[in-house]
């Protein structure tokens, strides 16, 4: 899979995991603009992003840091996040 | 009580969050906290004077105490439409006694429907304010004339807010006062009172005889969890609670603290969103904590850990026991601090190690 590929693929699983996790109702995966501002634009704070982290994990396998929770500011960083994680797991 | 089987499937080593919630009372427990992570609060300082002074008073250390008060409603009525603007949604209203004040408290209340009041409760605050009510007990009546010049001041609070759902009295463990806590607990419990605990934490700078040592601590935990055993509908605590307020290492050194005080960042949390009003309605982010003016590293403080502990979710969710100490320790402060929030029975009765640490 191409790495434009890959990274759409895992935007829509994301924005499904944000969506279900958060409980959004006016959005939907395929509408989901990747390059929302989860804080600043969504509103959503550090427990939120702490919940949807841990379903990450489960998801994908890899352990996401506490301290990286700041760069996870949009679908897109958190996708390109969980797929340099799973690069390295791979190493 | 406990569940100690392996994990179904783990990542790297550690439990996945989808096998902690397996459990039901731990997944309806996760779901009923999780409505309330909306919260985000802010503090205000209503005054700057009191009806009476207590030694160890956070108050009056720093610079917040000459803060000029700001009495006019519409000023208040602003400051809270402007604090829901950017997304506050609870508001602790503090020093230096609220209820001189009531006219305030009922103008904050008309804007923010959640929140709670830090009172000494010698002068009742009016049934129209809706908030939680903190009551400060620091001992017997003995004490409380010695450590505070204040006479029956517990006979005082508890007629004050007989039969009232929006008190919750807060014992103050100070380094003289723990053998006290069963006849306060008593007389609160046969008013069918609620209680909960704090752990005095030294203002800076603060050196006398309330500072708590590795023994008193101690037995402070005993006395916690003999307490809660005693009168259990009456207090409202729980194991995690004794372990992470009694430790040898304040809360600062367990968990990070989370206020800007401590913590520059304001990309996401309580760095970003809190602020420390004083009475003229400024605030200082340096000096932005939930207590100002304590000494961060004797800080055990009950309102910075329900930030504090709370704020770390991920690092709990590593196994059921230490998950289920952290639902009850934030089903213990949702039941400390928001009106109409029934605690729920502890999931976890034995004292857990804080993620990194050992209980001792």
């Amino acid at each position: 899979m191409s790495d434009v590929k890959d990274i759409e693929q895992h935007i829509l699983r994301i924005a499904q995991i944000v969506i279900d996790e958060l409980r959004l109702e006016d959005v939907t995966q395929e509408t989901f603009d990747p390059d929302l501002d989860l804080v600043d634009e969504l509103g959503i704070d550090s427990m939120d992003l702490a919940t949807v982290a841990l379903v990450l994990q489960d998801e994908y396998g890899v352990s996401i840091d506490e301290d990286d929770y700041p760069k996870l500011k949009t679908l897109r960083l958190i996708a390109e996040y969980i797929r340099t994680r799973l690069q390295e797991k791979a190493a | 009580m406990t569940n100690r089987t392996a994990p179904a499937d783990k990542t790297e080593g550690k439990w996945k969050f989808g096998d902690l919630l397996r459990d039901a009372r731990v997944r309806d427990r996760w779901e009923k906290v999780r409505k309330y992570f909306f919260l985000r609060e802010s503090t205000y300082d209503m005054t700057n004077r009191c009806n009476i002074r207590c030694d160890g008073c956070y108050y009056y250390e720093g610079e917040k105490q000459f803060a000029p008060e700001n009495r006019d409603p519409g000023s208040w009525r602003d400051l809270m439409r402007q604090e829901k603007e950017r997304g506050i949604t609870y508001v602790v209203l503090a020093g230096a006694e609220p209820s001189l004040v009531p006219e305030l408290l009922e103008t904050c209340f008309e804007i923010m429907p959640l929140g709670s009041i830090a009172t000494n409760g010698f002068r009742l605050i009016p049934p129209a304010v809706g908030y939680k009510i903190h009551i400060s007990v620091w001992g017997n009546d003995e004490t409380s004339r010695r450590v505070r010049n204040a006479a029956n001041l517990l006979e005082r609070q508890l007629d004050n807010y007989d039969g009232d759902p929006r008190a919750v009295f807060v014992y103050t463990f100070t380094r003289q006062n723990v053998h006290e806590v069963g006849e306060v607990a008593e007389r609160i419990a046969a008013r069918n009172g609620k209680l909960t605990f704090n752990v005095f934490s030294a203002p800076v700078g603060y050196e006398g005889p309330l500072r708590h040592d590795r023994s008193s601590l101690l037995l402070t935990r005993r006395a916690m969890l003999e307490t809660m055993e005693r009168y259990p509908e009456s207090v409202l605590f729980s194991s995690y609670n004794v372990a992470a307020h009694t430790h040898g290492q304040g809360l600062h050194a367990l968990y990070g603290c989370s206020y800007p005080r401590r913590n520059a960042s304001t990309d996401i949390g309580l760095g970003r969103s809190f602020r420390q009003y004083r009475a003229d309605l400024t605030w200082d982010r340096s000096a932005a904590c939930c207590v100002p003016d304590t000494d961060c590293d004797d800080c055990r403080h009950y309102a910075a850990g329900s930030a504090v502990v709370t704020a770390r979710l991920f690092r709990h969710a590593a196994d059921p026991d230490t998950f289920r100490s952290w639902l009850d320790y934030v089903d213990t402060y949702l039941s400390v601090w928001v009106m109409g929030y029934e605690k729920g029975e502890n999931l976890c009765d034995r004292l857990v190690d804080p993620p990194g640490f050992s209980v001792e």
